[in-house]
């Protein structure tokens, strides 16, 4: 396969702060990348640098085959971007934006009459195309925005944080847009998210960023076979937590939870279970709840970090 | 040229008119916020003409059947004022809610972006400059120069915007912040004030005379203004618009220059 992104000890620091620390990526052609860690990791500076909208620090980076120093004006050319707050003029129509956004990328107004209604048709949009975009919802203005990335029919879509803040519905809609859009024209999609789930259910392949590092990269698939066991949680009293603690570490090293639950990895699977239970009985500690959950993209993170996502399902 | 520059020079026209077109959009769409623009300046004129009509007969004073023909320069640049900021604050908000970001990873040329908020904003204030002229002209003013010398006066209007509205985004690129190119008006505000605007400086006296007869503006609104209560002459269409040209110049160049100086820190 291609690379198409490439990066190689990709550095940016802000002031005394290194915001990306050394980052080497490589992004094969047609590809559904995702780039998931929680915030402030450091996903958009990836972003914001290989879309040409920052200069590295240090390290190189390529995109499509051009340097994103000396090639900017190339790149900018062959890349659709949606960026995290969706900035969007609220004064002017979906329409008005789609045309802006044709013009400066050169297409003529022959083809911008024909693209527009379609695209705007394609994100679900055609019934307010002629409304001013400060009338939209949430999840109107991110689909906008995807049509607005794709106007020039990019061949690489980096898409940071596409569903932040929108509800399942609109989630799932863009979900299934981006998929198309990777399935019928073999778009690649650079795509940050803080949500599991979604690097799960879209990308074929996951780097996982933290504190300006990659910590993980791989398929889900592969990923989560790294963490192996599945993941054991039981939710007891506060003052049984050290108690249910020692128990369970008998039956697997310990995993991060939150207050009030302990979690491990359980070496043999569902089989173990029941005997968990027993001998936190014999021990004197009341279960309040218990879950088994196979390995989750969450439990890589928490494997390589020490930490969990902020807003998985685990920590609620 | 060759026909790749011709291309280039086409797309840069081409977005130019794009985003000028969306600034007169956006002003066209907030109207409510242009219209004191217009209405401040009419009234202030016409309770000046109806208080200072005695001043018409003092020695020295230009000889004018109305105070209104003395005062037109003043209020339409008055009202071209109002907003003349526009082009800055407007590429300020685009810097706070990311719009330029777009622009920015777009293959866009980086002229236009700033072009296409000036642009907008003198074609604004070529209207505004429109209407105050035809409700002068409704209310008995002849404009003695005739039409050429309305179109000066529209001109004008125009080039005082692009140097100011210029001078405005060199403040937005330096603090990305609207409130702060915002607080820029009143200085501008107060500037007509210290100038000839309202009064001929030759009657005014001490400090301030020595301000108002200093005062740019006072160059463009004495050649503007005799030519709306002399005569058609060439030296002061010349005058009145070859300095907001060169300072229009010097502001737009500095915005380019700071706009540079953004991209390459970033």
């Amino acid at each position: 396969m291609t690379a198409v992104i490439e990066a190689t000890g990709l550095i940016r620091r802000f002031g005394e702060i290194i915001a990306v620390d050394g980052v080497d990526l490589s992004v094969d052609k047609g590809e559904i990348f995702g780039f998931l860690g929680p915030n402030g990791a450091g996903k958009s500076t990836v972003v914001r640098m290989l879309t040409t909208l920052l200069h590295p620090t240090s390290g190189s980076a390529r995109v499509g085959g051009c340097d994103v120093m000396t090639q900017a004006g190339d790149i900018r050319k062959m890349i659709g971007v949606a960026l995290q707050d969706a900035a969007i003029d609220p004064l002017m129509t979906g329409s008005e934006l789609i045309r802006l956004q044709a013009v400066l990328h050169g297409i003529p107004r022959s083809v911008i009459r024909t693209r527009g209604p379609e695209l705007l048709e394609r994100v679900g949009l055609t019934g307010a195309i002629d409304r001013r975009v400060g009338t939209y919802s949430g999840g109107m203005r991110r689909r906008l925005d995807l049509a607005l990335s794709l106007v020039h029919e990019p061949q690489i879509l980096f898409l940071d944080e596409p569903t932040t803040g929108l509800d399942p519905t609109s989630r799932q809609a863009l979900w299934q847009e981006v998929r198309r859009l990777n399935a019928e024209l073999g778009t690649t999609v650079f795509l940050t998210t803080q949500y599991l789930e979604e690097a799960d259910q879209l990308a074929g392949r996951v780097a996982i960023i933290d504190h300006g590092k990659l910590v993980r990269e791989g398929t889900p698939t592969a990923l989560k076979g790294t963490v192996g066991a599945p993941t054991l949680r039981v939710e007891v009293d506060l003052e049984s937590v050290a108690l249910a603690r020692t128990v369970m570490r008998g039956f697997g090293g310990e995993r991060p939870s939150r207050e009030g639950r302990v979690a491990i990895g359980l070496d043999e699977g569902a089989a173990r279970v029941a005997d968990v239970v027993r001998a936190l009985d014999t021990a004197g500690v009341t279960v309040i709840h218990l879950e088994l959950d196979a390995p989750s993209l969450d439990d890589v993170f928490a494997d390589a970090t020490g930490r969990r996502l902020e807003g998985s399902g685990d920590e609620q | 040229m060759t026909a790749s520059s011709v291309s280039r020079v086409m797309a840069i026209g081409s977005q130019t008119w794009e985003l000028t077109r969306r600034s007169v959009v956006s002003e066209k769409r907030q109207f409510l916020s242009v219209l004191p623009g217009l209405i401040f300046p009419l009234l202030l004129a016409a309770v000046y003409t109806k208080q200072f009509g005695r001043v018409l007969d003092m020695p020295g004073f230009p000889e004018v059947d109305s105070f209104l023909d003395f005062i037109l320069p003043a209020c339409i640049v008055q009202a071209v004022t109002f907003g003349a900021t526009a082009a800055g604050s407007e590429l300020a908000l685009d810097i706070e809610n990311g719009f330029l970001e777009r622009l920015l990873v777009s293959p866009v040329a980086r002229a236009p972006i700033l072009f296409g908020r000036l642009a907008g904003a003198a074609v604004v204030a070529s209207v505004k400059a429109t209407v105050i002229l035809a409700v002068f002209l409704i209310f008995g003013v002849e404009v003695a120069g005739g039409p050429a010398a309305m179109f000066v006066l529209v001109v004008v209007a125009a080039l005082l915007v692009l140097f100011i509205g210029a001078m405005a985004q060199v403040m937005a690129f330096r603090t990305g912040s609207q409130e702060a190119v915002g607080a820029t008006f009143p200085l501008i505000f107060v500037s007509i004030f210290m100038s000839s605007a309202f009064f001929p400086t030759n009657l005014m006296s001490g400090w301030f005379k020595v301000v108002a007869e200093n005062n740019p503006l006072s160059w463009v609104i004495n050649p503007v203004r005799r030519l709306v209560i002399n005569e058609w002459s060439s030296a002061d269409a010349l005058q009145a618009l070859g300095l907001p040209t060169a300072l229009a110049m010097m502001t737009i160049s500095a915005a380019v220059i700071a706009l540079n100086r953004r991209l390459a820190i970033l």
